[in-house]
Order: C-alpha cells, then sequence, then structure tokens
C-alpha cells in the first residue's frame, strides 16, 4: 500500500488533481465556516490563514488546482464581506475584482514560485511559493482597493507592512508544516495514515 | 474556547428527502431558485427586501415539506457574531454617518445608520442560510454535481475541463461535512490538552505554532481521503470520458415556469428596492 502510494504520488494524474482539488476546496469552506480561517491578531486586526490551502493546491497539483482553490476562497470572502460587513472597506469586497481575481492570482503566484525554486528542495520551494502567494495575495487586494478608490495609498502601504510580512511568514511556517508532513520529508514513515486507521 | 459546537445546530448539507414536487425538479432549475434567491438578498440594498425574500424562502420550505423549525435552527450560531457585530458598530463610528444617535455614551454612540447595517447583518446571514439550507434539503449531493454540470456545459465547448470542474465540487461538498467535523475533534482533542487558540498572547509565532497543529492535522486527513477516493477511482479505470451519461430527469412544465418565476420576482424586487423602497423607507 504504501509502497505504491509513493510511486504515483510522483505522478498525479487528472483524476487525483481534480479530487485533491475539491478536498482543499472543502478544507477552505470548512475554515471559512468555523471562526478558525482568520487568526485574531492586535488592534483588531486580523491575519488569515484561508489563502493557504490555495497555496498547498498549487504546490502539490498545480497551477489550476491552485486557482480554483484559491477562486473558492474568493468567493467566500466576497459571501463574508457581503453578509456580515464589519467595516466600510467591506463594501468593496462585494466587488469579485477585489475577492475573488487575487485570490486566483495567488494559486498561479504560488505555483510559478514554487516551479522556479522548488525542483530540488522542495520545502524550500514550498516556503518560496507560500511567502509570495501570501505577499501577491496582499498586494493583489489592496491594489485593487487603491485602484477602486476605497482607500489611500499610504494607508494601503501601512496596512501592507504590518500585515502582509507576518502573514507571510504565518503561511510559509503552516505551508512548510502540511507539505513536510505529505511528503514525508525528514522521515520515512513518520507519519500517520488513515489507510492504516480504517483497516482496523 | 467557549463555543467548541460548530456543527450541531449546522442543516446545510443535510438531504431531506419527503418527496415533494420541488424534489422532482431538475437540479440546474434548483441552481437557478439557489442564485436568483441569494443574488437578492446580497444585493439588495434594504432590509425589507431581503425580508422578503427570507419569507418566500421559508414559503418554499413549507412547500417542499422540510420543517421549517429545522431551517430556523441553522440560524442559532449568527447570534453570537451578531452580538459582537453590535459592539463593534457601538464602538467604532462609519465616516460620514449624520444620523440620527439611539443610544449614545461619551464619544461612544449607536446610531439609525448602524442599526441599518445591523439589521441588514442580521436579514443577510439569516437569508443565505435559509436559501442554502433548503438547496441542500430539496437537492441530494450526487443531483448537486450534475446540475453543475448541466449549468456549466454550455459554457465550454471542453466537455472534459467541465467535466473535472463539477467532479471537483462535487467532491468539495461531500467533503465539507467530513472536515469540518474533523476540525471540530481536533479543536477538542487539542484543547483538552491545554491548547489555547484564543487570543490570550500577543506573539504571532508562538499563535503560528498554536495553530499549526490544528492546520496540520486537519488538511492532511483531508488529503488522505482525497488520495485514497482517487485510488479507488482509478482502480475502477474512471477517466471522466467515454461514460454513458447518466440518465437525465425530463423537464418537468414546472421547471421553466418555476425558473421564469423566480428569475423575474428577483429582478423587480431588485429593481423596485432600488428604485423606490430604498428612498422611501432609508430613515435618513
Amino acid at each position: 500500500m504504501s509502497e505504491s502510494k509513493r510511486e504515483t504520488k510522483g505522478t498525479n494524474s487528472l483524476i487525483r488533481t481534480t479530487i485533491v482539488t475539491g478536498a482543499l476546496s472543502a478544507v477552505s469552506i470548512a475554515l471559512f465556516l468555523t471562526p478558525f480561517g482568520y487568526i485574531p491578531w492586535v488592534a483588531g486586526a486580523s491575519l488569515t490563514v484561508m489563502h493557504v490551502p490555495a497555496i498547498l493546491g498549487a504546490v502539490l497539483e498545480g497551477p489550476v488546482a491552485g486557482a480554483i482553490i484559491g477562486g473558492i476562497f474568493g468567493v467566500t470572502s466576497l459571501i463574508k464581506a457581503a453578509t456580515a460587513p464589519q467595516g466600510p472597506i467591506d463594501v468593496f469586497f462585494t466587488n469579485p475584482l477585489v475577492s475573488v481575481l487575487p485570490r486566483i492570482l495567488v494559486g498561479l503566484l504560488a505555483w510559478v514560485a514554487f516551479k522556479a525554486i522548488g525542483r530540488k528542495k522542495v520545502a524550500l520551494g514550498a516556503a518560496a511559493a507560500a511567502i509570495i502567494g501570501s505577499l501577491a495575495n496582499s498586494l493583489f487586494v489592496l491594489g485593487a482597493l487603491v485602484l477602486l478608490g476605497a482607500l489611500p495609498l499610504a494607508a494601503a502601504a501601512s496596512v501592507f507592512v504590518a500585515n502582509s510580512f507576518v502573514e507571510a511568514a504565518l503561511a510559509a511556517v503552516l505551508t512548510v508544516a502540511l507539505v513536510a508532513a505529505w511528503r514525508g520529508i525528514g522521515s520515512k514513515s513518520g507519519r500517520a495514515r488513515l489507510a492504516d486507521e480504517e483497516k482496523k | 474556547m467557549k463555543n467548541l459546537e460548530f456543527f450541531r445546530n449546522i442543516g446545510i448539507g443535510q438531504y431531506i428527502d419527503s418527496g415533494s414536487w420541488f424534489h422532482g425538479l431538475r437540479p440546474s432549475t434548483k441552481y437557478v431558485f439557489l442564485l436568483a434567491l441569494s443574488a437578492v438578498t446580497i444585493a439588495a440594498p434594504t432590509p425589507l427586501a431581503v425580508a422578503l425574500v427570507i419569507f418566500l424562502s421559508l414559503g418554499l420550505a413549507a412547500a417542499s415539506k422540510i420543517p421549517v423549525p429545522f431551517l430556523l435552527r441553522t440560524l442559532k450560531p449568527i447570534f453570537p457574531v451578531l452580538i459582537l457585530t453590535a459592539v463593534l458598530q457601538f464602538l467604532f463610528r462609519w465616516p460620514g454617518d449624520l444620523s440620527a444617535p439611539l443610544l449614545s455614551i461619551g464619544p461612544l454612540s449607536f446610531t439609525m445608520h448602524e442599526l441599518w447595517i445591523v439589521s441588514l447583518i442580521l436579514l443577510r446571514s439569516s437569508g443565505m442560510m435559509i436559501i442554502v439550507g433548503w438547496f441542500t434539503s430539496v437537492t441530494s449531493e450526487s443531483d448537486a454535481a450534475r446540475g453543475i454540470e448541466d449549468i456549466l456545459r454550455p459554457l465550454s465547448g471542453k466537455v472534459s475541463f467541465v467535466h473535472r470542474l463539477s467532479l471537483a465540487a462535487a467532491t468539495s461538498i461531500r467533503f465539507v461535512p467530513i472536515v469540518a467535523g474533523e476540525l471540530e475533534e481536533i479543536v477538542k482533542a487539542q484543547a483538552s490538552r491545554g491548547a489555547d487558540f484564543g487570543s490570550g498572547r500577543k506573539n504571532i509565532i508562538a499563535k503560528a505554532k498554536a495553530y499549526a497543529p490544528l492546520f496540520v492535522p486537519v488538511t492532511i486527513r483531508a488529503l488522505e481521503r482525497a488520495e485514497l477516493l482517487a485510488e479507488a477511482m482509478e482502480a475502477r479505470c474512471y477517466t471522466g470520458e467515454g461514460r454513458t451519461p447518466p440518465p437525465r430527469r425530463p423537464a418537468l412544465r414546472g421547471d421553466s415556469l418555476s425558473a421564469i418565476f423566480v428569475v423575474g420576482f428577483s429582478i423587480i424586487v431588485l429593481i423596485a428596492d432600488n428604485i423606490y423602497i430604498k428612498a422611501w423607507i432609508r430613515p435618513f
């Protein structure tokens, strides 16, 4: 079982990619339904980990998976902004150019970063993908808000400096932990297997 | 962590086979209902229009023989969020808000504008939960997946991509309750071992460390399930191509008529709300 699993893991078939896309989208939706997608931080600002499934999808299964999962994240943030706005900025998140398009780009850029760096060093590539994806999320969302006149440039820049680097570091920690756990980096049989568990 | 029961009250995703007329409609028709009604819920500018849609949805639920209290129970988790929202509205002001204050303590105040926003939030989130709850109660999972394929087919000449997209959506629909259940299980397990997901610590590294034991196992387990499912499908030579198409439900006369009715209703409500009702009842 574990032998065949390792072999097939490299060759991502279309079916596998599709199913993993669906599963990671489900993680994204579950995070949206519970309070765990957003980590409260100082002064009412919150950090999001909602983009991590999109980055992970891009690293594991390629650009299409990353883009679709990112799109799902975008749609959840659109619904959140429309049904429970917390402030004037949220009004602009009902525009898909702010909420959905940047998140699709997160998946694509994370994949580009992983392709560029992660060919040999998977962990390094995953960290790069997380950092690029996370910064792209902040940059494009804030950029779209500035373009639409929702935020003055100076305010957007200060939010970017205050939030995005911490978010990127958080995303990198989580993504590396996930990729390491999934690809079995560091230990050969170190992780628990659901398959074995269900046999018992 | 005070609130560990996230899913006990969520009625979304539970199919109730009561065999009503609405159960017999084509899945794509039900998607039209879902999209049209949620568009009004999200985009209508006044609470009145949203309340109208909520009444229509509850009527739909009653006509579909779905117990209405079952749908209303799904609204319970909204209230803590709503109270938090009201407090936030009280503490902060919207720029340019000149409406009459209803309650003020020192520099803090709760104005008409904020009351308006809180009631919109309440109605919009209730409306979305009721509509989605109705949809999942009358549409089985496989119908939901097939409906996505039916709707997307005209958009793309490449059938295989549309099929993959709808397969991903179907997987996602089936995985959400599982992932959510596992999330709850793992949160409880970690909390019982003393994990703190609250806002006690300011150090972000410590926070990330507290979140990793939650986030990583949930995601890995979802991936393992995906792996098992993909392997099982591949073992059965599933490629998504060359399959005999599943029999489609014959279109009832009610399919097109009810879809036209719901879309027309939504458009009329949206237009009337934007042009007349908004100017009429907006108090500031």
